[in-house]
């Protein structure tokens, strides 16, 4: 209806007619649609989206396995077609896949940063770098067995540590330490392949260079794209055309440009993190320009000021799950999800570093420890006593309501 | 595994959750499931570094006061939930650009509301009375109607309540019309049309004035730990009256009898039969998870004749800067291109109108010391806007979509944010379409069109989904969407089932 003739309406008298005609005209208009199914709901594009960005489980195979050093290797991952994995998830650089696996009567599942592109994703690949951790359970779990032709479970892709152009500065300075490198890797190659566009200042730190990942790919880069450069720094060697030591606010203040805003990401070892959390100070930075990526799992709580340590070494974890109680037991400096882990108990996880929620749980009784810099939990789940088991340590014996482990989507 | 339980509650969003909470409290063996690892469904919040975001809620409706408490506020009390909230004082500022433009900032409490209105359209006075007897009349045929447990005798009802006849058979307009009100007046008053989510010369005048009065009686209902606290609130209430509650489990299948008759729900291999079962669900998925032979032919081409209501582009912004800082005064902004809804909803994807809500002008420790959050509503239509939204260029589409909005925002406002972004997340059709597996990624049920509006829907709500077994319950059934007519719709839900067990002597 125009403006023109509503305006002609004006002072028209209402009556209470109307009211006679709303059953008839709903009627009507029933009587005329189709009696065809209703419109499967995967069907309509906001879902069909949803399905192929968040896949929940996918199934992918190891195609190449490849040593970058004497203990990382690179394993490439393609879709599983014949488990009904049709194509990869797409993701943003700097996202990484949580892998799910049993590792003798354990449950697991580790976070690996995706260090391929975006476009590789498209046309049918990931790849991550797994360093084998001393007496880590994953990592020497996948370097001992993912071959060639072996089939593995990763979630969909996930994380923030993603470059926004709405709220990072157009200048990225990267702090990379050891297998830190992966998301960098990521998005070096999104910058050169176009699925990205800003100015990264890399800055790699190793103990020695051999040590050092990617190095021709990083340096061709730097080499190709002027929006792109790399500089070392080696901790424990001293050599040419190399930093020493560690990466100081001073090499970060070198690689700003004259009052020009830039954002500072981070991704290494924790005790990286907390070295610069110090390190970085100095340069007085708004924490909108600071970004590091997921902690990870805490292993040493004398890290933290406010902890207490209680007095067993080791307590009852009571852990009902769909109504099925199962007492287990849990180590004082182990997370009540690494606990649940090694008894076989199927509970959710992703991050395991506190942020995603994913392992959201109700605590029944007893009480834990969170460390401060892994509580992400929302405000009401303070005040209702729910808790991300990935970060929660024991103080007493207790009891937690877990959701079961989602099932497999695809 | 085989369950049995009295009533099944498929879904926990607000409906879902107070039908859940209601059916314990009477002291019935029930279960509610749930496909997220979280209760709420919209009614949830988000993480991102420093910041909580709320997710959906922009204000409640019908709340009263601790002292004289309304609708929702009851319901929590009833429900024995402890949900602290704070009343906002101000309805909202309506910042229309373009000629004919305004910048107009309503009060709540019906004496402010009516001298914030005469003073930004100076002589409504007269039809600000013939409203407010409108809204009293209104109100007196609904008492009625509930002293006559919804069957009055029509007579009393065209000779006593004409007045509530008219409203619930005109459109906004046609009413605010007739009342003589002026162009810019109706533009201001039609203002929430966003929150029914239908333009107001097609939006049912009763309904939209229900509204409105809830807002102008006691302000904006903020609650002081997001909706999620409700949320979380109302599913406490479950456990504590001995119901449970299965996150991560998403029913795929509805169980039927010979007879037609709803004795459960399928999720993941497992079987939950119960006398009852209550779905928060949409029609429009269980009829998915129904065998064609189960469902009515009547029913099928009801759901086949709607459309979906709105969907929303929200972007949650955290500053590193306070309100006061940046100049932030109000909680709600209504920010319009043009100044007729109809124009704005015909204009496809891009409707010309946004809502803003600054969190901490209501609940100002909603984040930490310095820093405070904004949360942007965009409505939608999901079929247009994601129109050549592929899943690879899915980061970007949401980038320049906040980058859009946020320009729009600082040159309407004159208050600049972009430089003070620490935390910013987007969601989309896809986000609604991924968390609750609404069908294009609806947000508000089916369109209250006219044909199929408030009083239609009331009206044929006995005849439709007459499902033995199945009751359902949330923003898709009758009352439409809304967070207090959600939970509202969980609690007639819950009473349906208590009476139709009764009947069966349970
Ligand atoms: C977002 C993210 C991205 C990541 N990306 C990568 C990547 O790209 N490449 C990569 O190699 N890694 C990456 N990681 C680390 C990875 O997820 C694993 O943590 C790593 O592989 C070690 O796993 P693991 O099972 O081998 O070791 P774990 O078994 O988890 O043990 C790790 C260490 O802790 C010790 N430990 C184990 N249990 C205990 C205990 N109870 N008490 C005290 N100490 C204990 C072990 O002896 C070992 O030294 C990433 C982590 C995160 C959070
Ligand atoms: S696994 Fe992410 S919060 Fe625990």
């Amino acid at each position: 209806m125009t403006d023109k003739k509503r305006e002609g309406r004006r002072g028209l008298r209402l009556s209470i007619g109307n009211f006679l005609k709303i059953l008839p005209i709903r009627k009507k208009k029933i009587e005329d649609a189709p009696d065809s199914d209703v419109r499967k709901t995967g069907s309509y594009k906001p879902n069909e989206l949803a399905g192929i960005i968040h896949p929940g489980l996918q199934h992918l195979i190891v195609t190449q396995v490849k040593d970058l050093t004497e203990d990382v290797k690179l394993y490439r991952l393609e879709a599983d077609r014949e488990n009904g994995c049709e194509r990869l998830a797409p993701f943003g650089a700097g996202s990484y896949l949580t892998f799910e696996m049993t590792v003798g009567s354990g449950r697991c599942s580790r976070p690996y940063s995706i260090c391929s592109s975006p476009k590789d994703a498209e046309k049918g690949f990931y790849e991550i770098a797994v360093r084998r951790t001393p007496g880590g359970v994953v990592s020497n779990y996948i370097h001992e067995n993912w071959k060639e032709g072996t089939r593995v479970t990763a979630q969909e892709p996930a994380g923030e540590f993603l470059y926004e152009p709405v709220r990072d500065a157009k200048h990225v300075i990267c702090l990379a330490g050891g297998t830190g490198i992966t998301p960098f890797r990521s998005m070096v190659k999104a910058v050169l392949e176009g699925s990205e566009d800003f100015r990264i200042d890399l800055i790699y730190s190793a103990r020695k260079e051999k040590e050092l990942l990617f190095r021709e790919e990083l340096d061709g880069a730097a080499g190709t794209d002027e929006r792109i450069s790399v500089r070392y720094v080696l901790s424990d060697e001293e050599k040419a055309g190399y930093g020493t030591g560690f990466i100081t606010k001073d090499m970060v203040a070198q690689a700003a440009q004259d009052g020009e805003p830039y954002s500072v990401f981070i991704c290494g070892p924790q005790k990286m993190y907390r070295y610069l959390d110090g390190e970085l100070k100095g340069l007085d930075l708004r924490k909108k320009y600071v970004r590091r990526e997921l902690f990870g799992e805490i292993r040493d709580l004398s890290d933290e000021e406010d902890y207490v340590r209680p007095g067993a070494d080791e307590f009852t974890l009571t852990v009902s799950q769909n109504g099925q109680r199962t007492a287990i037991r849990c180590r004082r400096d182990e997370s009540l999800l690494c606990a649940m882990e090694r008894a076989g108990i199927a509970a959710p996880s992703r991050c395991r570093s506190g942020v995603c929620g994913f392992c959201h749980s109700k605590l029944v009784n007893g009480s834990c420890y969170t460390p401060a810099q892994s509580d992400f939990r929302r405000e009401a789940d303070r005040l209702y006593g729910y808790i991300h088991p990935c970060c929660a340590y024991p103080l007493s014996d207790l009891e937690i309501d877990v959701p079961a482990a989602g099932k497999i989507k695809i | 595994m085989r369950y049995v339980y009295d009533v099944v509650v498929v879904g926990a969003g607000n409906g879902g959750l107070s039908a859940a909470s209601k059916l314990a409290q009477a002291g019935l063996k029930v279960i509610m499931l749930e496909k997220h690892n979280l209760p709420g469904g919209v009614a949830t919040s988000l993480v991102r570094g420093r910041f909580e975001f709320e997710a959906s809620l922009h204000e409640l409706c019908d709340v009263g006061t601790e002292e004289q408490p309304l609708a929702v506020r009851n319901i929590f009390k009833g429900l024995g939930v402890d949900a602290p909230m704070v009343n906002e004082k101000n309805l909202f500022r309506a910042i229309v650009t373009g000629e004919d433009g305004y910048d107009v900032t309503l009060k709540a409490g019906e004496a402010l509301f009516e001298e914030s209105l005469e003073a930004a359209c100076p002589g409504s006075g007269k039809s600000i009375k013939k409203l407010k007897d409108l809204l009293a009349k209104t109100r007196e045929a609904l008492a009625y109607n509930d002293r006559m447990n919804g069957r009055p005798n029509k007579l009393v009802m065209i000779f006593k309540y004409s007045k509530f006849l008219i409203a619930a058979s005109h459109s906004v307009d046609e009413v605010l019309r007739s009342l003589g009100f002026s162009k810019k007046a109706r533009s201001v008053l039609e203002t929430y049309w966003l929150y029914l989510g239908v333009p107001a010369d097609e939006l049912n005048a009763f309904h939209y004035f229900q509204m409105l009065r809830g807002y102008i009686d006691s302000g904006a209902g903020v609650p002081e730990h997001k909706s999620y606290g409700l949320s979380l609130g109302l599913a406490e209430s479950v456990l504590k009256n001995g119901g449970e509650i299965r996150y991560n489990t998403e029913v795929d299948r509805f169980l039927y009898d010979d007879d037609k008759r709803v004795i459960g729900v399928a999720a993941g291999g497992d079987e939950y039969y119960a006398k009852q079962v209550v779905s928060n669900v949409i029609p429009h998925n269980v009829f998915n998870m129904s065998e064609r032979r189960n469902t009515a032919e009547k029913d099928r081409k009801l759901l086949n004749a709607r459309r979906f209501g709105l969907s929303f582009v929200c972007l949650y912004v955290g500053l590193d800067r306070s309100a006061e800082e940046l100049g932030i005064k109000d909680y709600t902004v209504f920010v319009a291109k043009k100044d007729s809804s109809r124009t704005q909803y015909d204009d496809d994807a891009d409707l010309g109108v946004y809502v803003v809500n600054c969190l901490n002008v209501a609940v100002p420790d909603a984040t930490p010391a310095g820093t405070c959050s904004m949360f942007f509503s965009i409505p939608v239509f999901s079929d247009k806007l994601m129109n050549g939204v592929e899943p690879e260029n899915y980061k970007q589409f949401k980038s320049e979509i906040a980058k859009r909005y946020i320009a729009d925002y600082e040159q309407v406002t004159g208050i600049r944010i972009s430089d003070c972004i620490e935390e910013i997340s987007v969601a989309t059709p896809v986000t609604f379409a991924r968390y609750f597996g609404s069908p294009n990624g609806t947000a508000y049920g089916y369109r209250l069109s006219r044909w199929d509006g408030l009083m239609a829907r009331i009206l044929s709500a006995a005849d439709e989904f007459k499902i033995k077994g199945l009751t359902f319950c949330g923003g898709h059934t009758a009352s439409g969407d809304g967070f207090g007519v959600s939970y509202a719709s969980g609690l007639e839900a819950a009473d349906r089932v208590l009476a139709l067990l009764k009947e069966e002597g349970v």
